[in-house]
């Protein structure tokens, strides 16, 4: 039986060889794409699933008034917390985000980044496995270092790396354990210390003012979630509120409604890495849920469509093999029997579309990975489950219905001769056609919409000008007075034309915010202390009053600019020579009086999509929190850049910084990379807008093609009455342009509210317009009737005996 | 063999009723060769497909081998023919895409005859028909009378119990249409029971018994003297 099958399905395929490569390439491509996503889902749903304390780990994350969540937490909390709550088992500070030092070893240094400071029991809440030492021991004395496999094997090759002393950063300390990460994990640390940042916590034990700490907490029972968030909310408004509205001389009722307090959201480990409040609240990041979702969407519409592809053209083909099945009836075939025949065929289709989309991924996986930032492999049971449930679905959607259509032929029909004209399943046929028009109307718009977004956003004008300059980020902060001999040197360097420093990054915006209180107003701003003359070589505007200057004393004692927004914030409509106090809370505490002298326009720091945040700018020295040099900036002539580089190198290595190894970036270069996600986002939405348009004009190449085919007599019946070519060019493509309109319409709605959804994403967005949609009409009804008419001349010119003969 | 009474077949559209067959009442014995005449529209072809269980019956009986048919499940009907019915058509109805030995070979797998069983029956069959030089190719490649033969092999090859002929040398010419005539006539020497319809009075006269048709009744029968052995 399977050899006859086969054989009448060589025979088909040679007999449309063009169809079938044509079906297979869709397949393929389309199964392609949505191995992409499953492997990108597979690799985001991976984090913390090995974690055996996922779902009693929760981070503690505020909703804080002004800023919304943000995982930053106070540094007394988790103490405070422990004593009062019978349903948290644990907790641990750790500092957000990693730091890089040198480890040295008998003399040897090897940078290391990703060290993770923290208090020491981080790892009974990622429970990595130990290759040596064990969970328990590995950070049980103070000066203990727990370091991964990989940091061991840098630093000490083949040796047995326990009990040894090793030097981070200033620090001596001994190894205690040496670590595997087995999976993916939220925090990867390559070395985990514990003395440093636990005196931190001591010296903070009564600071319930600043948010500089990242809080993990392990209940005993999940579902005590709630009770924990809302005994830590009454440790807020007994330590923070109440103290805040002692100061401001007011009830703590009234501090809550007008100033409001942090509230706590405890924030399970399990979901943390794919649906968290906050952005960065673990240092390995979040996952793009938003992005994935569209990812997955978008391939299975793909699929879909070449399913409908699929499943259009085998019953178009049908009518061809109906006398076949006819006969095999007559024969004895039953109808289970035809079915798995034709069943057989598709899953013969699908395994080569299958193989062929195994190829496709292998060989671009590396230009995804990079795309995606990611190192996915196609490996693992689930996956090759994932890939037979493909398999099995496609199968079943692309194949029964066909096979039962074709199953149910009528077989005197059929063997009447009659058959090949009959109206049976083009309403279908024709349903479908007009899902694809509507899938690729969706595509072509939103294509267009994206695209209209992502160029609005760069073509935005940024309020600074960041070419030329180059932005060197300290490895360890420096004292403010070495600025002078630092600056003075790298101006003698030929090809630097201007020198300053900035602890902020375009990009990242500012390193902390402060409250101040402004007329019973709270006024939230990011701090931005700089070097005279920063903002003259960022070419950032001063919209009204003066820059700070060096010719005036009280410009490193009390002058600040603030940006419009913080103006907007403090809601004062003149804000030059205004004053206010603000709360130093760096080595020399104490209120400052700050004088604004002037105004800046709103520049872009977080990326274009991002909304300007109020900002106070200040010179180093007038504000102690702030007094560190952490960042140069250098502008340099675009001519010889290699050479001034290389200078600016020389001197950096010998003079500033002998142990590091010397790295800059471009601050125009680095800022692009905060919507270089959105770009990547448009140019894979404009390749499958590409790919989903040829997949759809093939269908409909394919479907007039067979319709045409099915009309011959007709045409040719016309043509003997007198029709002319225009005419019958009318006649055979009218039905599609009408397909094509209802398709436009259905499609409508959906990619409406769909990339409107898309454009919440952003701070500055377009408002959807008619262009993209009048645009993607015409665009679609020009390549259905380029595909229709071509079909239709072809037609028409036909010797008309051929057909009228038959029969 | 076949015994059908009081037959009636209704073809209803949504304005007309058209009765095809109107109480027909026919009997065919084992080894018979019966030819059924009439002008186009007159219920041959209708009675025919219903023999074959390829039509439904409105009302009367039909019974195959003493079988009531009238009622079957489509399954069951399905299995009966296979098993006991060898259709030849007007157009031959060839699988194109199969080879002829493929074509032969089809019913075999339907009736799940065993791979080495089914070899030998189809060149047996072949040889029987004399196109055995023609197994490998296509019924495309075969004259019209050929490609008759091929359809009359693969409708022997399951030793059915009837053979049901529509017009089998309709689109033949004459010298073909001899051929396939003297083929059926000698598988009835040889015992085969044969019902088949015709335009054709020279057709006919290969038969036994000549049943005429006209507006869905039956006109007359005769039975035909013709010795063809004597003649060939």
């Amino acid at each position: 039986m399977l050899t006859n099958w086969l054989k009448i399905f060589l025979y088909q395929i040679k007999k449309n060889k063009f169809f079938t490569i044509l079906n297979i390439l869709g397949l393929s491509i389309a199964i392609a794409g949505l191995i992409f996503s499953i492997l990108y889902w597979n690799d985001e749903q991976s984090y913390n699933s090995w974690n055996p304390e996922k779902e009693n780990v929760f981070q503690v994350v505020n909703n804080q008034p002004r800023s919304g969540f943000l995982a930053y937490n106070v540094m007394p909390l988790g103490a405070r917390l422990k004593q009062i709550s019978p349903e948290v088992e644990e907790y641990c500070h750790f500092n957000p985000g990693y730091n890089g030092a040198l480890i040295e070893y008998k003399g040897k240094t090897e940078l290391v980044k990703k060290i993770l400071r923290s208090e020491g029991n981080f790892f009974s809440f990622f429970p990595f496995q130990f290759v040596k030492g064990n969970i328990k021991t590995a950070l049980k004395e103070k000066n203990n270092v727990a370091i991964s496999e990989e940091t061991a094997q840098r630093i000490f090759g083949n040796e047995d790396p326990m009990g040894e002393l090793i030097k981070v950063g200033e620090k001596n300390c001994v190894v205690g354990g040496v670590y595997r990460i087995t999976g993916k994990s939220s925090v990867e640390p390559t070395a985990v210390l514990r003395e440093e940042y636990e005196e931190e916590i001591k010296r903070n034990a009564d600071n319930w003012g600043s948010h500089t700490s990242f809080l993990v907490v392990k209940l005993k029972d999940p579902s005590a979630k709630e009770a924990v968030e809302k005994q830590i909310y009454q440790i807020y408004i007994d330590k923070q509120a109440k103290g805040n509205a002692k100061a401001k001389g007011i009830s703590v009722e009234a501090f809550l409604k007008n100033y409001g307090v942090d509230i706590p959201y405890l924030e399970q480990l399990k979901t943390a890495r794919l649906h968290s409040k906050v952005s960065n609240g673990y240092p390995e990041g979040n996952g793009n849920y938003q992005f994935l979702l569209i990812m997955l969407g978008l391939s299975i519409l793909i699929l879909v469509l070449s399913i409908v592809n699929y499943v259009n053209l085998a019953t178009a083909n049908a009518i061809r093999r109906a006398k076949e099945v006819g006969v095999r009836k007559i024969i004895g075939a039953t109808k289970a029997q035809i079915v798995r025949q034709f069943l057989f065929e598709t899953v013969i289709i699908t395994v080569f579309s299958i193989l062929f989309a195994l190829v496709i991924v292998e060989l671009l996986l590396p230009y995804y990975n990079e795309f995606l930032s990611k190192n996915m492999a196609m490996h693992s049971g689930q996956f090759y489950l994932q890939l037979f449930l493909v398999f099995v679905i496609t199968v079943v959607f692309a194949g029964i219905f066909p096979a039962l259509y074709i199953a149910n032929f009528d077989v005197l029909k059929v063997l009447k001769g009659n058959f090949s004209r009959s109206k049976k399943g083009t309403w279908l046929r024709n349903g479908m056609l007009i899902f694809q028009f509507a899938i690729a109307s969706f595509f072509i718009v939103g294509s267009y919409i994206v695209h209209q977004q992502v160029n609005f956003m760069m073509d935005k004008d940024l309020g600074f000008n960041g070419s030329q300059v180059l932005d060197i980020n300290l490895n360890e902060i420096r004292k403010e007075d070495t600025y002078e001999m630092i600056h003075n040197e790298l101006l003698k360097i030929k090809g630097v034309k201007e020198v300053s420093s900035g602890n902020f990054s375009f990009g990242s915006g500012g390193y902390f915010t402060t409250v101040f209180d402004y007329k019973g107003k709270d006024v939230e701003i990011e701090n931005m202390s700089m070097q005279f003359g920063m903002l003259d070589m960022m070419q950032i505007k001063i919209a009204e009053g003066r820059n700070l200057s060096p010719a005036y004393a009280s410009d490193t004692i009390s002058s600040v600019l603030i940006n419009r927004a913080t103006a907007e914030m403090m809601g004062e409509k003149d804000p030059i020579g205004k004053e206010f106090r603000f709360e130093d809370e760096g080595d020399n505490p104490g209120i400052r009086i700050l004088k604004i002298v002037g105004i800046v326009e709103d520049f872009n720091t977080y990326g274009p999509q991002r909304k300007i945040p109020p900002i106070l700018i200040y010179h180093m020295k007038t504000i102690s929190e702030s007094n560190f040099l952490s960042r140069m900036y250098i502008k340099i002539a675009p001519e010889n850049m290699e050479e001034t580089i290389a200078a600016i190198e020389r001197f950096w290595t010998a003079k500033v910084d002998t142990k590091y190894p010397f790295s800059y970036d471009f601050v125009d270069k680095n800022f692009a990379r905060t919507y270089e996600g959105y770009i990547s986002q448009r140019n894979l939405f404009s390749l499958l807008n590409l790919v989903v348009i040829l997949i759809a004009l093939f269908g409909l190449f394919a479907l007039a093609s067979y319709s045409i085919q099915s009309r011959m007599k007709e045409i040719a019946i016309r043509k003997t009455l007198g029709a002319d070519t225009k005419t019958l060019l009318s006649t055979l493509s009218r039905q599609y342009v009408v397909f094509c309109i209802i398709g436009f319409l259905i499609a409508l709605f959906p990619v409406y509210y769909l990339l409107n959804g898309w454009l919440e994403n952003f701070a500055y967005r377009i408002d959807i317009s008619l262009l993209p949609f009048v645009i993607g009409f015409f665009l679609l009804m020009l390549l259905t009737l380029t595909v229709v008419i071509s079909r239709a001349y072809q037609a028409t010119r036909i010797h008309v005996l051929k057909y009228l003969k038959y029969e | 063999m076949i015994k059908i009474q009081n037959l009636s077949k209704v073809f209803r559209t949504e304005e007309v009723e058209t009765k095809a067959l109107n109480e027909i009442s026919l009997e065919v014995k084992q080894g018979e060769f019966v030819t059924i005449m009439g002008a186009s529209g007159c219920g041959k072809s209708t009675l025919l497909n219903i023999v074959g269980l390829l039509d439904d019956v409105s009302s009367g009986s039909y019974k195959l081998l003493g079988q009531e048919i009238k009622g079957l499940k489509e399954s069951e009907k399905s299995k009966i023919r296979k098993q006991n019915i060898g259709f030849v058509f007007q157009n031959f109805n060839l699988i194109d895409e199969l080879s002829v030995y493929d074509n032969i070979e089809l019913p075999l797998i339907y009736n799940n005859v065993g791979a080495s069983e089914r070899k030998k029956k189809v060149e047996a069959m072949a040889e029987r028909l004399a196109i055995s030089h023609r197994l490998r190719h296509f019924p495309q490649q075969l004259s019209g009378g050929q490609q008759q033969r091929v359809a009359v092999a693969r409708a022997l090859i399951n030793d059915p119990k009837i053979i049901l002929a529509d017009e089998p040398t309709g689109n033949l010419d004459s010298k073909n249409g001899n051929e396939v005539m003297e083929l059926l006539t000698d598988l009835h020497a040889n015992g085969a029971t044969i019902l088949m319809v015709t335009h054709s009075d020279y057709d006919a006269s290969f038969s036994q018994k000549t049943i005429f048709m006209k507006d869905g009744i039956i006109l007359s029968e005769k039975l035909n003297s013709r010795n063809v052995n004597v003649l060939a």
